[in-house]
């Protein structure tokens, strides 16, 4: 597993340096002369043209500039913002980052779940009218055009029925006399949530080992009050205690963009899930397990879902990089001040370095959580897990 | 004599498809006692696996019994509940499926896999408990501790075979069935599959129900047997009584086409034709169009099916009785 784990990032480091030249070749073929350009803009300071110039090499060859740029991107050397000069493109990331992760990986964690729920039952419960209506609405959410239908929900939830906010992360009212930045909140929900997640991975990994399934169950039950007690005491006390009603008033402006994204996201795990699921339901093994005389549920979850997840895993890592297209869209949608609306805005801007950063930033997202789908596969495939230590 | 551990009375079984029902087990008895073993041969497509699967109560989703009783230990299964089933499923009767090669599934490790049917019915057991009495079953049927913590793929198809029989010996079955489980293996493996069964069979006083359609495989593993014809028994008694004293056609026949039970003087006969088809009622004798000596009261179908006692604890059909 190590060595798989070695040989995967090693191709990931590979593939980065692939996609940082070719992304600098991109921008460099771009009509006009991008870099230069803007520099002629009148609010910038006379010392910025020499500092581009000198940054990113631009009287030399592009060969040197290519190197220079990797170099620069390594040293975190980003130049700084056209638009919003003297700020530096690490600045304006480092603020919209958490917030593009935060959206995303809630987002797609929780369609993911869904589509996965959704058609699990779909496959146990075939040929039931639940099946029939759940396929439709299924196939019906997989076919619909999102920008359109994002906007009617927006439409509807937002302003016609006023349930959420219409768009923004916040209402800036709210946090007029903030003592922090939003970003700090941020910070804190990431940390909180990914805190609660390693309790929660700890409390199964131990609880695995206990033989009685009631109590096992029991155990897990407990662990989670305990997680929900211990969460109630950390937002009611000290530092988080001032920090609540920003993190919740965050916490709402997500509410209706997961929401939409779900509806529109589920159907495509959940369709294949069904699949997958009809196929491992006529594998012999499931009938082992019906005659082993364990209960339904075990045998749907333990050893038919199971199983089926692992074409679903595949189907996702190769999906990852248009979930991260559609958060671009969706945080457009949304007025999300992310990574996808920085990049977007960036590029109509014409503000080059923010944009290869943005770009190159988007790039490393989408590596990095290819890289780990990659691993969870093989964690949940034990015929790769195997192969890959002799 | 000894008990009586299950008992099938006028069992049938059909399955519901779009061409018609197809009557795939048709007025079958048997008894099996306590410590025997018992064989059920015929060719395949008789209908051996969907007796089995009735016993377990696992048949497919078309499938209906529309009479008859299967009785474990005096409990009639076939009204029993779903949730009373599953307590009775690898506890009561376990089995060990026809091509059992893939039987595990390839994400759970082989002692989890175990473990999981001990621990459905045996609650209370601690860990330890359930890896001791795992270690023990390896121990009977020739493997090493340590595939406990194996995954499925990485094991060869007889140590999976082995692995399978631990399985299905896990809970302690009053009655274990072995459905052709030497199936996919190579000849060498075969044999020492069948001699495992048989060591164990005796070593643990099983009552084995032995399938197979190789009736050199049933005389070498059972005391008693039954030959199974188009969904019904058309000849049971003693292993030893059915193959010096033959009296159906089809067991003959079966007898004469299998060189190492006949040996080599005699010129061996083929079983040619197709077996029946199951859909619909068959009148008169079902196996009349491939016997090669019907007699003229065979070829008017109006003899009666069902076994009698021909001779002491020895049934045949009473149409192949009657009609020589
Ligand atoms: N689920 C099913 N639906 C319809 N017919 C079936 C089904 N399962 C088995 N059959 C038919 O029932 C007959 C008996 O099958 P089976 O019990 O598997 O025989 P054997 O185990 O002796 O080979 C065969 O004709 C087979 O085609
Ligand atoms: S009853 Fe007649 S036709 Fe049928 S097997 Fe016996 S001899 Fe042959
Ligand atoms: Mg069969």
């Amino acid at each position: 597993m190590t060595k798989y784990i070695i040989n995967r990032f090693l191709q990931l480091v590979l593939v980065f340096f692939v996609f940082l030249v070719s992304s600098y070749l991109l921008f460099n073929a771009m009509p006009g002369d991008a870099f230069t350009s803007l520099l002629l803009n009148p609010q910038l300071p006379p010392d910025a043209y020499e500092k581009t110039i000198a940054l990113y090499g631009l009287d030399r060859p592009l060969s040197e500039r290519v190197i220079k740029y990797v170099q620069n991107f390594f040293k975190g050397d980003f130049g700084f913002s056209y638009r919003y000069y003297p700020k530096s493109p690490i600045e304006l990331i480092a603020e919209r980052l958490p917030r593009t992760l935060m959206l995303f990986a809630l987002v797609n964690i929780i369609s993911f779940y869904t589509g996965f729920l959704v058609g699990k039952i779909l496959a146990w419960r075939r040929g039931s009218k639940s099946e029939t209506w759940l396929t439709l609405a299924s196939v019906l959410s997989y076919t619909v055009f999102y920008p359109w239908f994002a906007l009617l929900m927006l439409w509807f939830f937002g302003y016609k029925m006023g349930w959420f906010p219409i768009g923004k992360f916040l209402y800036p009212e709210k946090w007029y006399d903030a003592p922090f930045d939003s970003d700090v909140v941020f910070m804190m929900m990431i940390k909180f949530t990914v805190v609660v997640s390693i309790i929660q991975f700890i409390a199964y990994l131990f609880t695995r080992n206990i033989e009685s399934l009631s109590l096992r169950r029991n155990a897990r039950l407990l662990s989670l009050v305990l997680i929900f007690i211990g969460s109630y005491f950390y937002w009611n006390t000290g530092d988080a205690l001032i920090k609540k009603p920003y993190a919740a008033d965050i916490s709402f402006h997500m509410i209706l963009p997961t929401i939409v994204v779900t509806i529109v996201a589920f159907a495509g795990t959940a369709l294949l899930t069904r699949t997958t699921m009809m196929e491992v339901l006529k594998e012999d093994y499931i009938q082992t397990a019906r005659a082993k005389g364990l209960s339904q549920k075990r045998i749907r979850d333990r050893h038919a879902a199971r199983t089926a997840l692992l074409p679903v895993v595949t189907s996702f890592i190769f999906t990852i990089v248009t979930i991260i297209d559609g958060s671009v869209l969706t945080e457009q949608i949304f007025s999300w001040p992310g990574m996808g609306q920085l990049l977007l805005q960036a590029v109509l801007n014409e503000d080059i370095p923010v944009a290869m950063a943005a770009f190159s930033f988007v790039g490393i997202f989408a590596l990095v959580a290819h890289f780990v789908a990659d691993i969870s596969y093989a964690y949940l495939d034990p015929r790769i897990r195997i192969k890959s230590q002799g | 004599m000894s008990k009586t551990v299950l008992k099938v009375e006028n069992l049938n079984m059909h399955y519901e498809t779009i061409a018609g029902n197809v009557s795939a087990v048709r007025d079958v008895s048997f008894e099996l006692k306590e410590g025997e073993s018992f064989g059920l041969v015929g060719e395949s497509g008789c209908g051996k696996t969907s007796v089995a699967m009735s016993l377990l109560q696992l048949q497919a989703d078309n499938a209906k019994i529309s009479s008859g009783s299967i009785k474990l230990n005096d409990e009639e299964l076939v009204t029993k509940t779903e949730k009373e089933l599953r307590k009775i499923r690898w506890k009561g009767i376990s089995i060990v499926f026809q091509g059992a090669m893939n039987a595990w599934n390839p994400v759970v490790k082989i002692g989890e896999q175990i473990r999981e049917a001990i621990r459905e019915h045996y609650p209370n057991n601690s860990k330890e408990e359930n890896s001791e009495k795992i270690k023990k079953l390896f121990d009977i049927v020739g493997l090493e501790h340590s595939i406990m913590n194996r995954f499925p793929h990485e094991l060869s198809g007889g140590m999976k075979q082995r692995a399978v029989i631990a399985l299905a010996l896990s809970c302690d079955p009053k009655v274990l069935i072995a459905d052709e489980p030497t199936t996919a293996l190579d000849v060498v493996i075969q044999d020492q599959i069948l001699k495992e069964i048989s060591k164990v069979q005796e070593l643990l006083g099983l009552s084995l129900i032995y399938i197979s359609h190789d009736i050199a495989v049933i005389a070498e593993m059972t005391s008693n047997m039954a030959v199974m014809y188009a969904g019904s028994i058309v000849e049971m008694g003693k292993t030893s009584e059915i193959f010096s004293n033959p009296r159906h056609a089809y067991t003959k026949l079966l007898l004469e086409s299998t060189p190492s039970i006949v040996g080599e003087k005699k010129k061996l006969r083929s079983l040619d034709g197709e077996p029946p088809s199951l859909i619909g009622d068959i009148k008169g004798c079902t196996f009349s169009p491939r016997c090669p000596e019907p007699s003229d009261s065979c070829k008017n179908q109006s003899l009666e099916m069902g076994l009698i006692e021909a001779a002491p604890d020895h049934f045949v059909d009473q149409c192949c009785v009657e009609c020589v």
